[in-house]
């Protein structure tokens, strides 16, 4: 899929699997820099990185370092997702994923923050693709 | 109900991030908006010269932000005056799902409804089509207005 940001995620600590609860959790960082095409529209002379590009972030972090089983899944909803400050070009990221089962599909659930504090947290929901009737 | 200039009047979004192309419908409590994809935006300059099928589905989260610009223009006809000056906070979302995936050459139709409105805080709900089929649902999307300084960045 094409992507609305540049920004690659940087991994700073591996995928690693909790046996108590199978869950599988992996850190990363993201480089937010002013050449983000996105800020030239949102907004002109006053640039925020759109929620939605949080969003983005932790999506291709999490993508990036799948668990096992998970290969063949894809993207099927936002739970919940909750953002409670702004980021700026130039921004660091800091992004904490977990992976854990839940049913058929898995809930990939992330924290991310900036040098000051939480900025958003998601959780999205990946499920085996729906077949074509 | 709303041109292309007049939604252009009415968000501050610009060029890549105005998601929004003509709104249809416009009442006190609900929208309906379009938003046509084509191959010339942005998010498929960096394509490879023979990309998957796969890879000419439109963003998702696009999709969110285009559906939030839709209910940020009801957002603003609601708040009327009380708006001017300030800027569109979208706090949380929750319950959204994706059916299918929006490829260039569709139109997407994004329908929005206030779902409650709770002191200066607005919550949404609504789905969006192409071509009458489901696209994705907006389960719940909480919306205030904000003085700007909200945005800044902290004072170093």
């Amino acid at each position: 899929m094409t992507s609305p940001v540049l920004a690659v995620p940087r991994p700073v600590r591996e995928l690693a699997h909790d046996e108590g609860s199978g869950a599988w959790t992996a850190g990363f960082t993201v480089e937010v820099t002013a050449d983000e095409p996105v800020f030239a529209g949102h907004y002109p002379d006053f640039p925020i990185f759109p929620g939605v590009c949080v969003m983005e972030c932790v999506r291709r972090a999490a993508e990036s370092a799948r668990p096992p089983l998970t290969e063949g899944l894809r993207l099927a909803a936002v739970e919940s997702t909750r953002f409670t400050a702004a980021v700026h070009p130039g921004d660091e990221l800091t992004v904490e994923v977990t992976w854990s089962p839940r049913g058929e599909g898995w809930r990939c659930a992330a924290k991310v923050a900036t040098a000051n504090g939480r900025t958003a947290s998601v959780r999205l929901r990946y499920a085996p693709e729906a077949t074509a009737c | 109900m709303l041109t292309p200039a007049e939604v252009r009047a009415t968000l501050p979004h610009r060029y890549p991030m105005l998601l929004v192309d003509r709104v249809l419908d416009l009442t006190e409590d609900r929208i309906r908006a379009v938003k046509a994809v084509t191959l010339n935006e942005p998010w498929y300059a960096r394509l490879g010269e023979h990309p998957a099928p796969d890879e000419l589905a439109y963003p998702d989260f696009l999709l969110i932000e285009s559906w939030t610009q839709t209910a940020g223009i009801l957002a603003k006809r609601l708040a009327g005056g009380a708006a001017d000056g300030q800027v569109m906070l979208f706090g949380s979302m929750s319950g959204i799902e994706f059916h299918r995936r929006a490829f260039p050459g569709d139109t997407v139709e994004h329908h929005a409804r206030l779902q409650r409105a709770v002191d200066d805080t607005m919550i949404f709900e609504g789905e969006s089509t192409v071509g009458g089929e489901p696209l994705m649902t907006m389960g719940g999307i909480t919306m205030a207005f904000r003085p700007g300084e909200a945005l800044a960045p902290p004072s170093s």
